[in-house]
């Protein structure tokens, strides 16, 4: 076969892509300090200094806290606000619909220092809750831009038909609405769980005193003793990142099936 | 085929009223969508509603259902006005233009779906999806997929899924529109006899005009949110009441006309190609789209004249000028001498009788009974 230099191309491509990814298992099984080539021997002890930081732990766990009720809310807010710019007219709809996804190209360190300003003015201490609310505005544009391609794929007959064979219009979106606008909904999930989960200045002000993933990650880079540690984390997020990701894929996918609906690409 | 479904039931007007319709206006924002529709629809009658897009139609089917808030006006069910009551309390269904099947339903969780509501136990409802399956030939399809279904299967399936619910009034908008033409001709049939079993009244929405004369009992022709005419098939077919009305369905010949004259209930014309002659007054009843007067006749209603036949009535010169052949039928275009316009005429080919050609002198027998008079 010709080696085209598309080919090539796009070979270079993924390496540049990828090459990052795959260091980070090789060196968190080095039993070298120092991130360089060529490596020393195998080992687990980063692994378990990870599992004994009781700092970090402490740091995932807050991390979690605000990606999982993130993911909740700006997905729960996605859904109101894709049914609404889908399904109804308004008077004034284009401007709002413009003002929600207007943080979807603000600079995120705009975000952070204006809602700081705002929270500090209203007298709300910083904690997980503020980092929650500010990862929830970056988040609920992604989610209806997801949202809002699962919702106008719908048949507009369709809910007039369950309508029209008696449910009520409550009834009508958990019977049919809910079920065929799912596989958007995990997507959005995710997505936002993601957005959330690696955020760094927006957490950074506004966590207060708290400490989330990205913040303690970090921390830590300044000490070279620990980054072999931070290698081992890092591996631990990508296992998990492509674990979730193929369990929504599976459960996508199946949606699809069961609808018989066309796949218009998700994430893998 | 509208006489197979009329024949042999009550007259129409004895029948009760199912629907009616009072004065209805809907307006969208300053768009005048229904201009004072004002019509009964009889128990058990097959009713369509006929127009081009944007004549309304979709919009006065979706008012009986409860999809559309009227203006003004009222729309009665049985006697009822239905101004307050919702949708799912009309005793109305629908059979969507998409058929809305629910994708991630199976067959028979589809056509069940009505029934969530209904108290009778879990048995006697899958007997009865089992039923309504049976009805629209789809007896054993219960447990598929809904979403793997053909064009064809879905319509029936959405037809079992409003029938199962026993509504007084079965609503159908554009139901056979996305099916490919033999399987539409064998739905239409099985529909006429459907409604004719299940005894429910029917309304139709179609822009198909031939659809509309095949399965109507009557038919309201529309345009720009009025009713233009509201007859039988026949009566809309050999009596159209306006230019308008008989351009839409069928195809009809028209040669301007003059008046002489009106006498004792007949007007005297003269008709370039075709002479003098009178019709009556009830021929003379439509109006023209313009100032002019014209006559109009079917394409079936003149004969080409081979070489020793008789007309019946009366005959004018002619020349082939286009031939069209469609296996079964002929379509001639032929010149009546002195007009310059040519003319339609339908033949049904017949063993033995040769289609003629473009440039063929011949002879053309008419009726001056056949010819509607526009004025």
């Amino acid at each position: 076969m010709k080696f085209s230099s598309l080919k090539g191309y796009a070979f270079l491509y993924l390496v540049f892509l990828y090459a990052p990814i795959v260091l980070l298992p090789v060196f968190a099984f080095n039993s070298g300090t120092i991130i360089a080539f060529p490596l020393k021997g195998f080992t687990l002890d980063w692994f378990r200094d990870l599992f004994a930081n009781q700092t970090l732990g402490l740091a995932l766990k807050n991390s979690l806290i605000i990606a999982v009720s993130t993911s909740i809310l700006s997905t729960t807010l996605g859904v109101f606000a894709a049914r609404a710019s889908t399904r109804f007219k308004f008077p004034g709809k284009t401007g709002v619909m413009g003002l929600i996804m207007l943080p979807l190209v603000l600079p995120e360190i705009i975000i952070a220092s204006s809602l700081l300003v705002v929270l500090l003015a209203v007298g709300m201490p910083l904690s997980l809750f503020t980092v929650i609310l500010g990862h929830t505005l970056m988040a609920t544009p992604y989610a209806i831009a997801v949202l809002n391609a699962a919702f106008s794929s719908l048949d507009r007959s369709l809910e007039e038909a369950a309508y029209d064979l008696g449910e009520t219009k409550w009834s009508t979106f958990r019977l049919i609405i809910l079920p065929l606008v799912t596989p958007g909904i995990i997507s959005s999930a995710l997505m936002s769980f993601t957005i959330s989960l690696d955020e760094f200045i927006v957490a950074f002000s506004l966590a207060g005193k708290e400490t989330t993933l990205p913040i303690y990650i970090f921390s830590q880079l300044r000490f070279p003793k620990q980054i072999p540690m931070i290698m081992a984390l890092g591996t631990c997020l990508v296992v998990a990142s492509i674990v979730l990701l193929a369990t929504a894929e599976y459960f996508r996918r199946r949606g699809l099936a069961k609808t018989g609906a066309k796949d218009t690409g998700g994430f893998l | 085929m509208s006489q197979l479904n009329a024949a042999a039931r009550a007259p129409l007007d004895s029948r009760a009223k199912m629907i009616e319709f009072h004065e209805v206006h809907k307006y969208y924002g300053d768009y005048h969508a229904l201009r004072g529709i004002s019509a009964t629809i009889r128990e058990g009658e097959f009713f369509s509603l006929l127009g081009p897009s944007g004549c309304g139609k979709t919009t006065l089917l979706r008012t009986i259902a409860g999809f559309e808030d009227i203006s003004s006006g009222a729309v009665l069910i049985d006697g009822k006005d239905m101004s307050d009551v919702a949708p799912n309390k009309r005793p109305t269904n629908m059979v969507f233009q998409s058929y809305a099947i629910f994708p991630h339903l199976t067959v028979g969780e589809n056509v069940g779906f009505g029934l969530r509501r209904d108290p009778r136990s879990k048995a006697e409802k899958a007997k009865a999806v089992e039923e309504a399956l049976e009805m629209v030939g789809l007896k054993g399809y219960g447990a598929r997929a809904a979403h793997a279904l053909s064009g064809g299967q879905r319509q029936r399936v959405a037809l079992a899924r409003a029938l199962i619910l026993k509504p007084k009034v079965l609503l159908l908008d554009e139901p056979l529109s996305a099916l490919d033409k033999k399987i539409r001709e064998q739905m239409q049939v099985e529909l006429i006899k459907l409604q004719r079993e299940v005894g429910i009244t029917f309304v139709l929405v179609t822009h198909d005009q031939e659809e509309a004369l095949v399965m109507s009992d009557r038919i309201a022709v529309m345009f720009e949110g009025e009713i233009a005419q509201l007859a039988d098939p026949e009566t809309l077919y050999r009596r159209p009441n306006s230019r308008r009305v008989a351009d839409f369905i069928g195809v009809m010949n028209f040669l301007p006309a003059q008046i002489l004259g009106e006498a004792a209930g007949h007007v005297q014309l003269e008709v370039g190609g075709l002479g003098r002659f009178e019709v009556t007054e009830e021929q003379a009843s439509a109006r023209a789209s313009g100032a002019e007067p014209v006559v109009g006749f079917r394409p079936e209603t003149l004969t080409i004249l081979y070489e020793g036949q008789q007309a019946h009535d009366r005959e004018a010169p002619a020349t082939i000028d286009e031939v069209v052949y469609y296996g079964d039928m002929t379509y001639y275009d032929v010149k009546l001498d002195g007009v310059d316009a040519p003319v339609r005429i339908s033949m049904r080919n017949v063993f033995g009788r040769p289609v003629l050609d473009v440039g063929t002198r011949t002879r053309v027998a008419w009726s001056a009974g056949a010819l509607v008079l526009f004025r």
